[in-house]
């Protein structure tokens, strides 16, 4: 009897806590606060590995390196049209390939120095130097014996077409008249960096020296780093001495390492995030019936497709090919599967990419798929060796994978199986051209048809499918030359009526961005390259809305 | 006693030789290289990438080149991280697994054994029975739904807790809960166990004709052996909640070492793959060292010498 | 006549198990007076224990329980309903205990200097320091004259013999008016026993304890005790005085433990033992429960109720036969 109230007593003990617990009741979230005080907590994806603009190679990075630093010209933040960035006006050649910015005077680094043409020059330099070993260095390839320098053909960095004319004022010489060259120069590879501060913590090429931590970096953009804990937060503050200063209204943006979907929508709804990297397939369906103010569909220039090994038996067998991507039924995909407001893709550039949109489609057509098979000597899918999808380890390829299988096998009824491989295992097979047909996907650097069409070069880099066409390589090369935009478009299409034809990929769909964002983020739009400079967004609760 | 932890520290030296050689060696003979991405690097970009960190050389060559940084202590340049240190990331990080590992252990201990003890007083009663069944639950749950289920209702719904980081400490109860649970539940069962055998002893019963209070009872003289299970439990329970709160950090956002440990193998970052091998690897030695000295402290019949 | 220091009433106990409900002690009464000692012997199983142990409440309950009767303690407090804190208060301070098996009766986990003085710690009015000397001094008397070290040692450092002992120290440290000695010398070797009884009694004689003596060896109880109550399936089926408990036996099971005494047997005889089994405890008994094991039964033994009865001036029998005086039984 005695030890039964001891037990009663421990048991309150326990639970007491937890009810007074409940009394606390409500508090202000993070993201009310913020919306205060222009705070704004972003999810930002994966843990962002360096923000050294010449040695960063993901959307990740460059979402917080663009607050960073500032290039010669700028985005709009609606259609990431060029606007004036460091370089308050430009001139461009009659024939295009000579291009000279006129630097604003009252342009800062974050230590008060004057951003001039030497600093462009010295950055430059230093991207191209071959020790430093910048991946996205090709992005500068298009400067005149920019390439010949980073290859050690050229010694003398004299020789390549950049100068400095006077401080305010740099040139560049381009090898080919270039139509989308101001675009180009908004990527992060061609922002400028601090040439004292990274001296000052090593040379001038040494990767991953200490100038990029709190404290040490120097900057131009709008923001300044104040704080970069690894798998924690990284924050920025706004520069008093960015020259635009006054426009920018958010006071700090705290970018969060989200790299599990799921509670990073956790989070989203628990008042903590502003903004999430992206959403879990299964809740966007929820979010459309119940929140559709918080859910948003951008556009992405970005294709899912699947890679054909054409070296191998049975895939080189072109008839195979077309019937394999004519018996996909890419919209059961996206509306079924995907869910989230995905394109089918019949081709491979994205529609309406730098206003091209490819006219040559693979068409959807099961029963010419089947006589294409016959025609291949594979009638109704006899004789023909099983083929096998290698995807990484993911839940969302499986589920495109099985569903490709089924189709292939009701369709065509080909015996179809899927290998799964551990991410670096995977990109080691696809490299090595190990397979029959490997899931892949890619999204453009910048908006034009060439950051797509140049990766099935023959021998390129990220062609891997053992495919090469040698009126293919004319073609895209000859688009490089020309001047003429619409010229420029007529050879791509082309080129992509070739790569449609002959199908050494089969694009199964065009990606979108799935987000969340709280009504009261502003100033933020969606676009292509899911690029918002944070100088123009701002927070505004909604009075009313919310208590 | 002295001699004993020396000697035992002194054979940790040839068992983390041979975990950081097979580690070596195995990582490098994996698929996949640290610079490999979706988007392919130009053959000239990585050869200079690799000749920065000495991954041109030859296998052995490195080996040694590393071997020789470690005796000095160097664990090298982290490849996912290039500005930092596998040094300072783990300087930075393991203390906030630490933090986070013991106070799942604390509570796991408290909980547990209040539980387990609670439930030991009267055994096959409800008092038994409630926490019983749900330490199943927490035996046989897995972190990976534990941890989104109890954010929804705490973080979520009620909003009493943070549903990720690792700064306030509104952030921390629900991943230390979350890490504990599944040894809070083991603790209780055994130290349950643990306790309705001692309590049974004929010494039990000595102690009460002594007229001693029943929380006397439970505290001096049942609780020392009761628990005994449970400490000897403790070492291998710490170890893992210690490097095993990979999932735990994942799902609350919490920059703990865990995460290197799984994610630099996913990224073949080679040096922070091996320095986080080294360090777990020396950590759960030590650990299990400590608790066998705890052990012979608690009960006076094991003793080292021996 | 001075109120006994124990008189117990109509004591009954039982065990609720899922078998069913075992009566262990039916309806028992009896008195220790001050100082003397008294015996209590039977079988294993025939409630000797279990009527100490629920005399201080030590049995685990459940399955345990007391289902009636009073054992007022020093002609004022009932030990059986009396609150927990109360009889903690007696417990180890004016009542003791010596148990069985001094191999586990004492904690492993905590030294033995802790644990003598731990009774004195718990009744308090001692400071730490005193208790520690006055713990050396009884271990002295209880025969380990090195008790200074002793102290820190820990049991399973002791023998046997020196254990119970400790237990002895333990048990006598605060001057108990009574001591209860549950078989005390049974785990022991034969040498050890004789000089833990004679420990027992010169303590006893220092101290003016009365102890209750529970064995299952008449020959241990024939030498030690004052009175004797012989107990059988739950029952006190004769009580006296040790010398009439031997000279005089007034029950056939009296007369066949005493038979079974090796020691007064002669050498290469075999040994005497009582045939058969003591009966089931779980369900009701009908007249004498001896009676399927007694050569002297009769019909009437296996029907009638049996009741202890006075049979001769301070004897107490309850055999039927006896009462009826029917038969003698010689010793």
């Amino acid at each position: 009897m005695r030890r039964g109230k001891i037990a009663w007593v421990w048991l309150l003990g326990i639970t007491l806590p937890c009810l007074l617990m409940m009394g606390c009741g409500k508090r202000v979230t993070r993201v009310e606060a913020g919306d205060q005080t222009q705070v704004y907590h972003r999810g930002n994806g994966a843990d962002p590995s360096d923000l050294d603009p010449q040695l960063i190679t993901g959307d990740i990075e460059h979402h917080i390196v663009s607050s960073l630093l500032e290039g010669l010209v700028a985005e709009d933040p609606k259609d990431l049209h060029p606007v004036p960035g460091v370089a308050e006006r430009w001139e461009i050649s009659e024939d295009g390939k000579t291009y000279t910015f006129y630097l604003r005077k009252n342009a800062r680094w974050s230590n008060g120095d004057a951003v001039t043409a030497d600093d462009f020059y010295k950055s430059y330099q230093r991207i191209l130097s071959p020790g430093l070993g910048s991946e996205y260095n090709y992005m500068l390839f298009v400067v005149e014996n920019a390439e010949e320098f980073n290859t050690e053909k050229v010694k003398d960095f004299k020789q390549v077409g950049f100068q400095v004319i006077d401080p305010y004022t740099f040139q560049v010489k381009l090898k080919n008249s270039t139509p989308y060259f101001l675009s180009l120069i908004t990527h992060p590879s061609w922002y400028p960096v601090h040439m004292p501060t990274i001296l000052k913590f090593g040379k001038m090429d040494e990767r991953g020296t200490r100038w990029t931590r709190p404290g040490n970096f120097v900057g131009n953009g709008a923001f300044r780093l104040s704080e970069w804990k690894v798998n924690n937060v990284l924050v920025v503050t706004n520069s008093p001495t960015y020259w635009d200063a006054k426009v920018v209204r958010l006071k700090e943006i705290r970018f969060y390492p989200t790299d599990n979907q799921d509670a990073e929508e956790r989070s989203f709804r628990a008042g903590q995030l502003h903004s999430t990297y992206e959403v879990p397939l299964t809740k966007i369906e929820v979010y459309k019936k119940q929140y559709p103010d918080l859910i948003h569909i951008d556009p992405l220039l970005s294709t899912y497709f699947y890679r054909v090994n054409v070296k191998k038996p049975p895939m080189d067998n072109l008839k195979l090919r077309k019937a394999l991507a004519m018996a996909i039924d890419r919209e059961l995909i996206v509306e079924k599967i995907r869910r989230g407001g995905e394109l089918p893709a019949y081709n491979l550039t994205p529609p309406g990419t730098a206003g091209y949109t490819a006219r040559a489609q693979i068409k959807k057509d099961f029963a010419g798929a089947k006589k294409l098979l016959a025609e291949a000597g594979y009638p109704d899918g006899k004789g023909c060796p099983p083929i096998e999808i290698l995807i990484n380890t993911h839940e969302a390829h499986k589920t495109i994978a099985e569903a490709i299988q089924s189709m292939w096998k009701e369709n065509l009824g080909l015996e179809v199986t899927i290998a799964n491989q551990e991410w670096k295992v995977y990109l080691d097979t696809q490299k090595r051209i190990d397979y029959q047909v490997c899931r892949a996907g890619w999204s453009g650097d910048y908006v034009d048809p060439n950051s797509f069409l140049d990766l099935f070069l023959t021998g390129g880099g990220n062609n891997e499918t053992g495919w090469s066409n040698k009126e293919y390589d004319n073609l895209i090369a000859e688009a490089g030359r020309t001047g003429d935009q619409q010229k420029r478009m007529e050879v791509f299409q082309k080129a992509e009526a070739i790569l449609m034809d002959e199908l050494p990929i089969i694009p199964i769909y065009f990606y979108t961005r799935p987000v969340l964002r709280q009504p009261s983020l502003k100033g933020y739009y969606p676009n292509i390259l899911d690029l918002h400079p944070f100088k123009w967004v701002y927070l505004e609760s909604t009075p009313g809305k919310k208590e | 006693m002295l001699r004993y932890i020396a000697k035992r520290l002194l054979g940790m030296i040839p068992v983390l030789l041979i975990i950081s050689s097979l580690t070596f060696f195995m990582i490098h003979k994996a698929p996949g290289g640290p610079f490999s991405k979706d988007k392919q690097v130009s053959p000239e970009v990585l050869k200079n990438i690799e000749k920065h960190y000495w991954l041109d050389r030859p296998i052995p060559v490195q080996y040694l080149h590393y071997m020789g940084n470690v005796l000095k202590g160097d664990l090298g340049p982290s490849f996912k991280y290039p500005s930092r240190t596998v040094n300072e990331l783990i300087a930075d990080s393991f203390p906030v697994s630490l933090e986070l590992g013991c106070y799942a252990l604390l509570f796991a201990m408290f909980v547990g054994v209040i539980l387990g003890s609670l439930a030991s007083l009267r055994p096959n009663t409800i008092f038994d029975y409630a926490p019983m069944s749900l330490s199943m639950i927490g035996i046989c749950a897995p972190t990976f739904v534990i941890g989104p289920i109890l954010v929804l209702v705490f973080g979520n719904y009620f909003k009493w807790f943070n549903t990720g980081g690792w700064d306030s400490a509104r952030d921390k109860v629900l991943p230390v809960i979350t890490l504990g649970l599944y040894y809070c539940a083991y603790i209780a069962r055994l130290s349950r166990g643990g306790m309705l055998e001692i309590m049974n002893q004929d010494f039990i019963r000595t102690a009460r004709a002594k007229g001693a209070s029943t929380f006397r009872v439970i505290v001096l003289h049942a609780m020392r052996g009761g628990v005994l299970p449970v400490v000897s439990f403790l070492g291998p329970a710490a170890a893992g909640i210690i490097t095993g709160s990979f999932v735990v950090e994942k799902i609350f956002r919490i920059p703990g070492l865990g995460r290197f440990f799984v994610e630099s193998a996913f990224g073949r970052d080679y040096t922070m793959m091996m320095g986080t091998v080294l360090f777990y690897a020396f950590f759960v030695i030590l650990f299990n060292l400590v608790v066998d000295v705890v052990q012979t402290w608690l009960n006076p019949k094991i003793t080292i010498d021996s | 006549m001075a109120t006994p220091l124990l008189q117990v009433d109509d004591l009954a106990v039982s065990f609720h198990t899922r078998n069913g409900i075992v009566r262990a002690v039916r309806n028992i009464s009896f008195q220790v007076n001050r100082g003397e000692t008294l015996g209590i012997v039977g079988e294993s199983g025939s409630g000797k224990s279990v009527c100490c142990y629920s005399l201080l409440r030590l049995l685990p309950m459940p399955p345990g329980r007391i289902e009636s009767g009073k054992a007022i303690f020093d002609g004022s407090m009932d030990l059986l309903s009396a609150s927990i804190r109360d009889l903690n208060k007696v417990r180890g301070k004016r009542i003791s205990m010596i148990f069985q098996d001094p191999m586990t009766s004492l904690n492993p986990y905590l030294k033995v200097g802790q644990q003598i003085m731990e009774p004195l710690l718990i009744h308090g009015s001692t400071t730490k320091a005193a208790a520690r000397a006055q713990a050396i001094e009884m271990l002295k008397s209880v025969g380990i004259h090195d008790g200074e070290q002793r102290m820190e040692a820990y049991p399973h450092q002791f023998s046997g013999g020196m254990r119970q002992r400790v237990m002895i120290a333990m048990a006598l440290i605060t001057k108990p008016d009574l001591l209860i000695a549950d078989e005390p010398t049974t785990a022991l070797d034969v040498t050890v026993q004789a000089q833990i009884l004679e420990l027992i009694k010169k303590m006893q004689g220092e101290l003016g304890t009365a102890v209750i003596f529970i064995s299952h060896d008449m020959g241990v109880v024939a030498g030690f005790c004052d009175r004797v109550n012989v107990m059988y399936a739950g029952k006190i089926v004769e009580s006296a005085g040790t010398q009439k408990i031997f000279e005089e036996p007034q029950h056939p099971y009296n007369k066949a433990l005493q038979k079974s005494i090796p020691s007064l047997q002669q050498k290469g005889k075999e040994l005497f033992t009582i045939e058969g089994l003591p009966p089931d405890l779980a369900g009701d008994l009908r007249g004498c429960p001896f009676a399927p094991r007694c050569a002297y039964a009769v019909d009437y033994c296996r029907r009638d109720p049996v009741e202890l009865l006075e049979t001769r001036p301070g004897h107490y029998s309850a055999c039927l036969r006896v009462q009826r005086k029917e038969i003698t039984l010689q010793s």
